[in-house]
């Protein structure tokens, strides 16, 4: 069906090829996770299936492409388009029309279809993705696993026998995510539709996959198989599959289910184990002698009618990462946002080392508490990495430019902004324009300019969204390393197994308020939803991580 | 092909020529009619009438930089250019700029010089179309705006002998020169959107469509007009205008630059042959 | 209301920019502005009771902008214009352009084209609260279907561009920038560019991947050769009605130049095939209004046999007189309340 051989694809300008040599053969009718680190691939393998690349991206390519007995770089993507389906990572920026009907109706009258037939065509589509309910709605009322859930539709509507996606995920939060690959998971096994998927989420379909196509960064084999054999050869995988690797499990579980015969097995084998001494202390968080850095006091912010965060009382202490939880929806990013001053809160107050900040400007509150926005490419303006943080102080009065050059002010209390970019490793970029880098590369010049300040308090805004497993576990390390110098920070976040990772606090909130508040383990262990899957495999032993369960070993 | 070239020629020569034309026409419509009572009645009209070929000329403008061919990726990003540019439009009220400053121009210059005349043109054009249907303002004077945003963008090229002239692309001459072409447009835009006012203003046809009471006396009237009710606004245009190009220039020309090479792609074709070219995109 | 198909609204407001623009008639002007006013009041009860209509991002108010206009006018007509003999004051002759006597009759006149101007931005303000934004891009022809896809990405776009705009301004607040003056765009101008450039491109992969390609030159002249000549035809008809008087010829090649204009847009439309999902669909009252308007605005500028049209040209110099009233052209101008008529119950 899908047949490579021998591909080799270079951008133009690259200092190396994206694909090198991949050969690979996708059978008909199954459900493919294409996984590998950012930078390794993915995005071009999977456009190559369609003719973008190289029609789009130009560059060199050798080898070849085969779909359904087709050339793509020679069919072209406009005749490709009736026989491979394509949706990408960002649901807002695929949309051409703003009614979902009329998305998907899109592709039909470019088509040139008879009126008669679109409606048909419309018809199907909404019903084969339980979309009929939205027909009439704008796009821009959708959540972002229901307008990712238009675009497999508006992907879908030219009837292909194909349809890859491009980390269709990756911006949406946990129930959105579980939503569209719920949705692909049954066009697969209803339709036997081609699916293939690249995905940093795999622990959801993993289960259904029947087959994982692993590309590896920089040399190694490129593995195609079943997902047992692929998961059992890397490193990648949801912490279930790598506590299973580490600890023997045969055959490697994929769900908790699976899982959970080999967990208790494994308690019953170890006598006696007993509860929560094996995990991190949680005690030591919670008693906190001095005051703390930041405090919400009965904060209550309303939009017009509509109460967002209701009587909230929130603090966070000094060396303390608190991880805030809960719902999209639930009022996360407003309480975050009135702490900063973005947002004026109706009622209530906020203060910093015990001081209230009513009155006092975003800029004035910001030199003492950094924040995140959930995307840092809206921070990102200037020509260099070191300028983004010398314009920080310089907005704050903390450094002029003197013919051309930046001089901090005498007796200024800020960080080295190099030694602030070598700790961010981002030693050798100093005069990188920020917008080369990549992903995480950027987030941390983001950081960098907002904390170069040096706040007592650091606020992040889903700080994981898109970045892959690598740049989280740097972000991840230089987050410890803040906290062990008395930091206070708070994580505003859907990823559970961040949390469970790094916090020492979750506080959870639904409907605007606080409904949970105490340690990480106490309540993840104990949340359904919320629950990462270690916990789930050994309930009530205070284990979050899959490095809980081995330190305990 | 030249007969091609000769037809774009003829229509970008035949549209701007015409609509010069029509938005001079209260200038040169008294020395051609006389003050009979019918002609009185056509001149009433005129008005209509010149907008209409406004939007005539239009009309045929858009279709000819249509004709060149305009792939997906240009399309895609007029639409998200004209979509930031529209709501520039409407949120200059919320962002401190002096008077009748609007940072949609210093745009459609900047990405006319760049990405060329038609890409310049278009992005003018519908920007202005784009945000009056989204802001519910649009009217008669609209064909009007678009016209005159759409030779903003179409011109800007004319600025890229100058530059070569003075030092070339990242000089401090290429902004210079952007800057004052930014704010001869600001000015411009406001005094040719006026005159689509002033008949209504001074529509007094007795005293201007007298015979030996010309253009020249029409001129004067209209200058005073638009010194009382606009020039101050227009002054304010053209220095935002020059400020923004000569603060912001360099970033944004550099932001557009990073862009095109990207947008301008050659491809070879593979090995396994026959692969139709994709071509350049580059609206050049 | 809004069950009329776009087209014919869009005939009912072109006969109305007719009508306006010829006239300078008290007794039509207040007739016209009646029936724009009675709609757009209707139109406003209709979206008070249907909250969740569409209401576009800037409401500019039709009355004030009317009084702005109808003021300005009239102000700077008395200003200028020194003619009539109801003089109300005189200023010093010495006075440049200014000086002279102001009479009753310029203010009359001026006033009377500000109505004429205000007039227009009503109308058009019923336009737009009658036609969804998608309604208008779909009357876009097809020759012009790149630029309807440009329009209709930037219409999908524009929401999400305020927000950016929006999340821009705090992330630079929240790095203490303050919008003091002209240099603070910059910090806002370069993410926004940036973000907006970057979606762009993966806009341009959706669609591209979903079947849409315009990219070919177009090798058929034929249609822009149809146009050009539709340009000369139609401008050479207007001369000769101007200045030559010659009402029949001219219209004649006015008509002509529209004829060829639309066929040259009709044949350009040929090069790009794509359908059109749910087209509007045409009921009677669509005839019925657009006739309605065609025979209100054919009254202002077709030389009718047997109509006296010289009460269109109403003029108060040199002495303010009482207007003419035309019955058969007031009667034609009821034609343009036909959407007056319509039930105001819509699905």
């Amino acid at each position: 069906m899908i047949h490579f051989e021998h591909l080799t694809y270079t951008y133009p300008r690259a200092s190396g090829p994206a694909l090198n040599d991949v050969s690979l053969e996708l059978p008909e009718g199954e459900l493919i996770l294409v996984i590998g680190a950012s930078g390794s691939g993915k995005s071009t393998l999977l456009r190559c299936i369609n003719g973008l690349v190289p029609h789009f991206s130009g560059g060199d390519l050798a080898g070849n492409v085969r779909v359904q007995g087709m050339d793509p770089v020679e069919a072209t993507p406009k005749l490709l388009s009736r026989h491979v389906g394509f949706v990408f990572q960002d649901p807002e920026a695929q949309f051409v029309m703003d009614r979902v009907e009329d998305e998907i109706a899109f592709a039909l009258e470019n088509a040139a279809m008879s009126p008669q037939e679109i409606r048909v065509r419309v018809e199907e589509t909404l019903d084969l993705l339980d979309l009929e309910p939205l027909r009439d709605r704008p796009l821009k009322t959708l959540s972002g696993g229901e307008r990712q859930r238009v675009a497999i539709g508006a992907a879908l509507a030219l009837r292909p026998q194909i349809l890859v996606l491009d980390e269709p995920t990756s911006q949406l939060d946990p129930k959105s995510a579980e939503d569209v690959l719920n949705a692909l998971v049954r066009l697969n096994s209803d339709l036997g539709l081609t699916v293939l998927l690249a995905e940093h989420r795999m622990e959801r379909v993993l289960p259904y996959v029947d087959r994982v196509v692993y590309l590896p960064e920089g040399g190694g084999p490129l593995l195609s198989d079943e997902p047992r054999r692929v998961l059992a050869q890397i490193e990648l995988g949801p912490p279930l599959v790598r506590l299973g690797k580490a600890l023997a499990w045969q055959p490697l579980p994929l769900t908790i289910k699976e899982g959970l015969r080999f967990s208790r097995a494994y308690l019953r084998e170890r006598s006696a184990p007993a509860a929560g001494t094996a995990s991190r202390a949680p005690g030591q968080a919670l008693s906190h002698s001095s005051a703390p850095y930041l405090q919400a006091k009965k904060v209550t912010v309303r939009y017009g009618e509509r109460t967002v965060v209701q009587g909230v009382d929130f603090a966070v202490w000094p060396g303390e990462i608190v991880a805030l939880m809960g719902r999209n929806g639930a009022g996360k990013t407003t309480l975050v946002k009135s702490l900063v001053g973005l947002v004026q809160p109706q009622t209530g107050e906020v203060r910093i080392e015990g001081v209230s900040t009513a009155k006092r400007s975003v800029a004035d509150i910001c030199r003492k508490i950094g924040y995140l926005p959930q995307d840092p490419n809206t921070l990102l303006f200037a020509e260099t990495v070191q300028e983004e943080m010398m314009v920080t102080l310089h907005n704050h009065g903390l450094a002029n430019k003197v013919e051309g050059q930046w001089r901090l002010l005498v007796g200024a209390r800020v960080a080295d902004p190099l030694e602030l970019l070598r700790r961010l490793r981002l030693g050798g970029k100093a005069q990188a324009y920020p917008r080369d880098l990549s992903v995480g590369e950027r987030q941390r010049v983001a950081l960098a300019a907002i904390t170069v300040t040096l706040p007592g308090a650091l606020l992040l805004d889903e700080p994981t969204r898109g970045l892959d497993y690598l740049a989280k576990h740097e972000l991840a390390s230089l987050l410890r390393q803040w906290q062990a110098d008395g930091m206070a920070i708070v994580l505003v976040t859907h990823d559970v197994e961040l949390a469970a990772a790094l916090a020492d606090r979750v506080v959870l909130m639904s409907q605007g308020e606080v409904i949970a508040d105490g340690a990480t383990s106490e309540v993840l262990g104990s949340s359904p939803l919320f629950a990462p899957q270690v916990a789930r495999l050994f309930p009530g032993m205070g284990w979050l991580t899959a490095e809980d369960v081995l330190a305990a070993h | 092909m030249n007969g091609q070239k000769l037809l774009s020629i003829i229509t970008y020569g035949l549209t701007t020529g015409v609509g010069l034309v029509a938005f001079l026409y209260p200038f040169w419509l008294p020395a051609l009619t006389q003050s009979s009572y019918q002609q009185q009645a056509h001149a009433g009209d005129s008005a209509l009438m010149l907008t209409v070929l406004i939007g005539i000329c239009l009309a045929v403008l858009l279709l000819e930089v249509q004709s060149q061919g305009i792939s997906t990726k240009t399309v895609a990003l007029l639409g998200v250019l004209v979509a930031i540019n529209a709501t520039l439009r409407f949120v200059e009220v919320a962002i401190p700029g002096p008077g009748g400053f609007s940072p949609i121009f210093p745009l459609i210059v900047l990405a006319g010089y760049i990405f060329g005349a038609r890409f310049g043109f278009l992005l003018g054009v519908l920007t202005l179309l784009v945000s009056a249907i989204l802001t519910g303002s649009a009217g008669p004077w609209l064909p009007y705006q678009m016209f005159t945003a759409g030779w903003v963008g179409l011109s800007a090229p004319l600025c890229r002998p100058l530059v070569r002239w003075l030092g070339g692309p990242g000089s401090k001459g290429e902004i210079a020169v952007l800057a004052i072409f930014g704010g001869y447009w600001g000015l411009l835009y406001g005094a040719i959107m006026n005159i689509w006012f002033w008949p209504y203003a001074a529509g007094s046809a007795q005293m201007y469509w007298q015979p030996g009471a010309g253009a020249w006396e029409a001129l004067q009237r209209y200058l005073l007009f638009y010194v009382i009710t606009s020039l101050v606004w227009d002054l304010a245009r053209m220095v935002g205008n020059i400020a923004l190009i000569t603060i912001g220039g360099t970033a944004v020309l550099r932001v557009l630059r990073r862009f095109q090479l990207r947008f301008a792609f050659t491809y070879e074709p593979a090995p396994t042959g026959g692969a139709a070219p994709a071509g350049a995109a580059v609206s050049r | 209301m809004k069950t009329l198909h776009p087209l014919a609204w869009v005939s009912w407001a072109a006969a109305i920019v007719v009508a306006l623009t010829t006239t300078r008639n008290p007794w039509l002007l207040a007739l016209i502005l009646t029936i724009v006013g009675l709609l757009l009041a209707r139109l406003h009860r209709l979206a008070a009771a249907q909250p969740e209509a569409q209401i576009p991002a800037v409401q500019i108010s039709v009355v004030r902008f009317g009084l702005l206009v109808v003021t300005t006018s009239a102000i700077f007509n008395v200003l200028m214009v020194h003619l009539g003999s109801h003089v109300l004051v005189t200023l010093p002759p010495a006075i440049p352009l200014l000086g002279g006597s102001l009479t009753l009759e310029a203010l009359v006149y001026g006033a009377l084209n500000g109505l004429v101007v205000a007039g227009l931005f009503a109308t058009f303000s019923v336009l737009n609260r009658v036609l969804p934004v998608r309604a208008m891009l779909r009357l876009v022809p097809r020759a012009y279907y790149p630029a309807a896809v440009v329009m209709s990405i930037a219409v999908t776009f524009a929401p999400s561009a305020l927000q950016q705009i929006q999340q821009v301004r705090e992330a630079q607040a929240v790095r203490g920038h303050r919008m003091i003056g002209i240099r603070s765009w910059l910090p806002l101008l370069v993410p926004l560019l940036e973000g907006s450039l970057e979606r762009s491109m993966q806009l341009a992969e959706a669609m591209m991947s979903r079947g849409f390609a315009t990219g070919e030159a177009v090798r058929d002249r034929r249609p822009q050769l149809l146009m050009i000549a539709g340009i000369a035809t139609w401008l050479a008809g207007w001369l000769v009605r101007l200045a030559w008087g010659q009402e029949a010829a001219g219209l004649a090649l006015l008509a002509a130049g529209i004829a060829l204009l639309v066929a040259g847009v009709w044949l350009a439309g040929r090069q790009h095939p794509y359908t059109v999902y749910r087209p509007d669909v045409w009921h009677r009252r669509d005839v019925l209004v657009i006739g309605a308007s065609l025979l209100a605005a054919s009254a202002y500028i077709v030389p009718w046999p047997g109509l006296d049209r010289t009460a269109l040209f109403y003029y108060p110099y040199p002495t303010l007189v009482w207007p003419l009233l035309s019955p058969p052209i007031l009667l034609a101008s009821l034609g343009l309340a036909a959407p007056l008529l319509l039930p105001a119950a819509a699905a």
